[in-house]
């Protein structure tokens, strides 16, 4: 897919200074990044840089204490998170999945597609699920929290095929997962790249992040210390010994 | 005479039941308890025997009482909760919500008097009875259990397979996860205290109507005794609190039947207290209630 750099094109989300504290502790200081219609971003760095933290106030989760965020060239400062979901499409899933785990996996699809149904009828939305993801079809009526932790993350990558967001924000997509579900849910979000959304993804799993990112912020201490293309700052080894405390 | 004692049971279960599942419902959504529960579901017996007087039908009286009792649980919602939100102001709402049914129950007694107001029924609906296997059956008492179960099994179905019920149980759950899925936390639980405030509210009605009469103290007496089934049924759990005002219903006509009358109001309590000792989820709860995992 031809891509364009972020910096040729008006930001469909862009951050504008954000700053975010719990109480004394400054969790995020200052921080500023875009993420272009269609783009893939990932921000990496390493436990407690204040990744989640700024991903949680993006979709309004936590309050922040200054700063801007637009999506779609609007402020968003005062829009609950609800309606953030469901009339702008942002869909961000957490690092605990989220998942709602008493509900039966159907009823979960069934909440997302309610929420945003799009003009198609909930049942063509679940075949073309159902066809991604045969294990939940298998699972339909059980309930989410009887999943495994691969096919919680399953679902929450079913729920935005159910019906796709505007933006997707994926925090620690690859936690807690073996090998080969960390491939499978990279294959899948591979895929979500293919068919053009735009994701914003907070990684531990550097290597993996970068190498799936068009581009990527580097944090540290709630600071963005560089950014660059993925393969860029893949390329960069100095960076990963003094940023991402890895080798 | 057994018989007819085991349907009055069930009759006076239904409305316990009513009550407690209006209490579990906004336990289920905020992990709280609404202390103004009670002191509404004796509003209704009030506003009930009015619209009667006024003239008014008493299916009309049954509308008007649940919308108005459902009404006033949306200001209970606002007044006493909406700021309380957190998990750290379980004392606070409590507090807010108990001055506010102090606040109904002082306003009824200054409105319509410390004694009880008898309900002007028509005569033959007063003696209509049903006769089976011998025993008499009060019409009316059937006609409440009646509508009584039907509303039970319509909110059943509304929480177990309509959308606003998932979004009910998604708000249960986690309000946090709800909203990210776009469900409007707050839309979602003012729906729960107005449908647990208009069923309260039909219950005071019915027991106003069973008993002739409506009066004060019921909220204080019955509305707190529900809360107690609710927890013997299991808090948070709709079957429970159906199940747990239906046993107690039953126990308690049996009690008086056997002369054990006076003894009723203790044994609930200390029942309550011995399922909480040895069954902190309630004896029907299907799982662990909230309260329990906390």
């Amino acid at each position: 897919m031809a891509w364009k750099s972020a910096m040729t094109e008006s930001a469909f989300l862009d951050v504008q200074d954000l700053h975010v504290a719990y109480g004394p502790i400054k969790a995020v200081r200052g921080c500023s990044l875009t993420v272009a219609e269609g783009e893939t971003v990932a921000i990496v760095g390493a436990n407690g840089a204040g990744k989640s933290t700024l991903l949680r106030a993006v979709c309004n989760l936590i309050p922040r204490a200054s700063g801007k965020v637009f999506f779609a060239g609007s402020p968003t400062a005062v829009i609950p998170t609800h309606v953030l979901a469901r009339r702008d499409g942002m869909l961000f899933v957490p690092e605990d999945r989220a998942v709602l785990r008493t509900l039966t996996v159907l009823e979960n699809l069934r909440l997302s597609h309610d929420a945003r149904p799009l003009g198609r009828p909930f049942e063509k939305a679940t075949e073309e699920v159902f066809g991604h993801f045969p294990r939940l079809q298998e699972r339909a009526d059980q309930p989410a929290g009887s999943l495994s932790g691969g096919e919680q993350q399953m679902l929450t990558l079913a729920r935005a095929l159910v019906s796709p967001p505007r933006i997707l924000l994926l925090d620690e997509p690859s936690l807690g997962l073996s090998p080969r579900l960390v491939r499978e849910v990279y294959a899948i979000l591979r895929d979500f790249r293919k068919r053009g959304m735009t994701m914003l993804l907070v990684e531990q799993n550097v290597r993996a992040a970068l190498r799936f990112a068009h581009r990527a912020y580097v944090l540290r201490q709630g600071t963005i210390v560089q950014q660059g293309t993925g393969e860029a700052l893949l390329a960069d080894s100095g960076l990963f010994r003094q940023y991402l405390g890895v080798h | 005479m057994l018989a007819e004692q085991i349907v009055n049971g069930i009759v006076m279960g239904s409305l316990y039941a009513l009550i407690a599942q209006g209490y579990t419902l906004v336990f289920g959504v905020l992990d709280k308890l609404n202390f103004a529960h009670g002191e509404i579901f004796m509003l209704g017996g009030y506003i009930g025997v009015s619209s009667v007087a006024l003239g008014a039908s008493i299916p009309l009286a049954l509308l008007l009482v649940m919308i108005v009792c459902g009404a006033l649980g949306l200001l209970v919602e606002f007044v006493s909760f909406r700021k309380f939100r957190s998990h750290d102001a379980h004392i606070t709402s409590a507090l807010s919500s108990f001055a506010f049914g102090l606040v109904v129950l002082d306003l009824v007694q200054k409105s319509w008097g410390t004694e009880p107001v008898a309900i002007e029924l028509p005569q033959t609906l007063r003696v209509a009875n049903l006769e089976f296997l011998g025993v008499h059956f009060s019409l009316v008492k059937l006609s409440i259990l009646g509508i009584a179960l039907v509303l039970m099994a319509a909110l059943h179905l509304a929480i177990a397979r309509t959308s606003l019920g998932r979004s009910i149980r998604a708000v249960a759950e986690s309000a946090t996860s709800a909203s990210l899925y776009g469900i409007n936390v707050t839309r979602v639980i003012q729906l729960v205290f107005l449908l647990a405030s208009a069923l309260a509210g039909f219950a005071g009605v019915a027991l106003a109507i069973r008993t002739g009469f409506a009066s004060s103290d019921v909220g204080f007496t019955l509305g707190i005794k529900a809360l107690a089934i609710m927890a013997i049924g299991g808090m948070g759990d709709l079957r429970g609190a159906f199940l747990g005002g239906l046993m107690i219903g039953v126990l308690e006509a049996l009690a008086f039947q056997w002369g054990f009358g006076q003894l009723a109001d203790t044994g609930v309590w200390l029942f309550m207290i011995f399922v909480l000792l040895v069954r902190p989820t309630g004896l029907f709860a299907a799982r662990s209630s909230k309260e329990a995992r906390a």
